[in-house]
């Protein structure tokens, strides 16, 4: 039975209605809460470009969400450069290197491909770590507030509306770009890569573009971080967020937009809440992990569809 | 910096390399022989190491158990803990290529639980040191000095390594192991239980991790993120073709030299990133490590 169109429409309408009036019924750290998801959101769709759509394991993402807090917090603290210039550049620059990066392991697949980035990953906060003149090392940074157009951003509930803009406009041109002759690219590649040779794709230009958007997803959600957070530590930018974006997409739903929100709002939540009982955090993240690729391999999105499906056939 | 300082850092940077060398030996064939098996990169294998670390310290300390119990008592926990894993855990998950990164992600879940339980059980809480049964005293092999501590892991390594190598090449489930490494459906054709091959590889894997553990942790202060040392395991797995028993072990070995070399001539802050360059470096250059052969093209 799949979901009509209307009923679509009306849910969207009904979430969106809930998530403009959330801050003026909740609290600061709910808003903050809520900022922190959408930026998960973005992270998780940009990485699902790569590893879902593309079927590229690249596992250096929070390098690129790293380098676009980092290129935002420093632009607009030492050299006066305005917010949204300043994410732009964090942007680019996190495309440029991720350009690079798949440059240089479009070659790769599987297990090679993961490792290498995942390398990669680990050397950036390393270099994170160590250049203490530009990211102050091991101390970490303080992030200036955001200011937009002449606003000021001082707290989270300035920053929310900015966030859930940049977070929607991101989802609505994933949907239509993965509809375009580049997300079916992307797709090709994922199931053959020798097909999609034969279909005309580009392959090596098709993965080196994915490894390059992902990037660029990862760089805007540093930047967005940098609009509400005033902190940054490079410990939070290792192998562990980078597990954290991918098993949002996994639990989700590989290759589904709506798979990564879902992902991304679920286990960023249960991180949130397991902070509550920090002692068994470790222990409960991991039993979850491991009864989802249990009991819903294909994740939430596949669960459902599934369930769906078998009432729709029921029915008839 | 002259010659003769150089030549002292050089065979110094070789001894020592080769005992840290040696664990990672036994961390990459553990990782190696799970991935030729499995298809997918087991990424508890560090908390499994850590794990193992702590039921020998639990065993020998709290339960002030003798060390001739304590050894196969662990090795035997390790051995069970993980052929349980893959028993209740990855064979319902499957094992073809389609699923490689829910079982990735299992193996994840896995280590955040052995984390997470090592941190619980008030062991884990405060950093600890293992007790030595080699003693402190020194011995000086041209100009390089190691302790007897260091030439006790460095032949236990050697030794067990040997064993594992001779039971892999000439016992009947070594080889079943191997041929369901090289093919698993001809395997199966030939008779061997697949399933049964797969739950002794992950225990042996588990088993391989204790060792390393037990050899290792005199030397090093324990905490609950002691695994990440497992890093160190896969570079020397990437390095040595990620396949390749052997060019695990060689893998091993350079990284360990390698590691100490540049903590003496680099810097102690560089060899935390040395392994990463190392492996973006090997896999860039020559994608099947140094022993891998050749890279088989997939047909459609």
């Amino acid at each position: 039975m799949p979901i009509s169109m209307p009923a679509k429409l009306s849910a969207a309408a009904a979430a969106l209605i809930a998530l403009i009036v959330l801050p003026q019924l909740t609290s600061g750290y709910v808003v903050y809460l809520a900022n922190l998801m959408l930026v998960y959101i973005i992270l998780a769709i940009g990485l699902n470009i790569l590893i879902g759509e593309t079927g590229q394991f690249g596992l250096a993402h929070v390098a690129f969400y790293g380098i676009g807090i980092y290129t935002t917090a420093i632009l607009t603290s030492r050299y006066g450069v305005p917010f949204p210039v300043a994410v732009i550049a964090g942007m680019l620059l996190a495309g440029a290197i991720g350009f690079l990066l798949g440059a240089v392991s479009f070659r790769m697949r599987d297990i090679y491909l993961a490792l290498s980035t995942f390398a990669f990953g680990e050397a950036m906060q390393w270099v994170f770590k160590s250049w203490d003149a530009v990211t102050n090392g091991p101390n970490g940074m303080r992030i200036p507030q955001a200011s937009l157009f002449g606003f000021r951003i001082t707290n989270d509930h300035d920053a929310y509306y900015v966030v859930l803009a940049v977070a929607i406009v991101t989802v609505l041109v994933t949907i239509l770009l993965m509809q375009s002759r580049l997300g079916r690219a992307f797709r090709a590649v994922r199931e053959s890569e020798p097909a999609a040779l034969a279909l005309g794709v580009n392959v090596r230009r098709t993965k080196v573009i994915a490894f390059t958007l992902s990037a660029v997803y990862a760089g805007l959600a540093g930047g967005i971080f940098a609009s509400f957070s005033s902190f940054i530590h490079p410990d939070s930018l290792g192998f562990t967020t980078t597990i954290l974006v991918l098993t949002m997409i996994v639990v989700g739903g590989l290759g589904s937009i709506a798979g990564a929100v879902m992902g991304a709002l679920i286990l960023g939540l249960i991180q949130e809440l397991l902070r509550q009982a920090p002692s068994y955090q470790e222990i409960i993240y991991g039993v979850i992990l491991i009864l989802f690729m249990m009991y819903a391999p294909k994740g939430v999105i596949g669960a459902l569809k599934a369930r769906f499906s078998r009432s729709g056939s029921a029915a008839k | 910096m002259d010659w003769q300082l150089i030549w002292l850092f050089l065979q110094q940077g070789v001894a020592s390399g080769l005992v840290t060398g040696s664990i990672y030996a036994l961390l990459a064939v553990a990782i190696v022989i799970i991935f030729k098996t499995t298809d997918a990169p087991n990424f508890a294998a560090g908390e499994l190491f850590m794990a193992a670390a702590y039921v020998a310290l639990y065993l020998l300390v709290f339960l002030a158990l003798p060390f001739i119990a304590v050894v196969p008592l662990s090795l035997g926990v390790a051995f069970i803990a993980a052929a349980l894993f893959y028993r209740i855990v990855l064979q319902k998950i499957g094992s073809s290529a389609a699923v490689t990164v829910n079982v990735v992600i299992a193996t994840l879940g896995l280590s955040f639980v052995l984390k997470g339980a090592v941190r619980k059980t008030g062991v884990g809480d405060v950093p600890r040191s293992f007790p030595s049964i080699f003693g402190n005293d020194t011995i000086t092999i041209g100009q390089a000095v190691l302790t007897l501590q260091d030439i006790g892991i460095l032949a236990l390594a050697v030794v067990s390594m040997t064993i594992f190598f001779l039971f892999f090449n000439f016992t009947r489930t070594g080889r079943a192991m191997r041929a369901v490494g090289m093919n698993p459906k001809a395997a199966v054709l030939v008779g061997i239980n697949l399933r049964r091959t797969r739950m002794l590889i992950w225990g042996l894997s588990g088993l391989l991790s204790s060792l390393a553990a037990l050899l290792i942790a005199p030397k090093i202060l324990m905490t609950a993120d002691m695994g990440s040392v497992v890093i160190l395991g896969f570079a020397a797995a990437i390095i040595g073709g990620f396949t390749s028993l052997p060019g695990a072990v060689l893998g091993g070995l350079i990284i360990g030299i390698a590691e100490n070399l540049v903590g003496l001539f680099i810097s102690s802050r560089a060899i935390s990133v040395a392994p990463f360059v190392a492996i973006m470096l090997v896999l860039v250059l020559r994608p099947q490590g140094l022993l891998g052969g050749k890279v088989a093209v997939k047909k459609v």
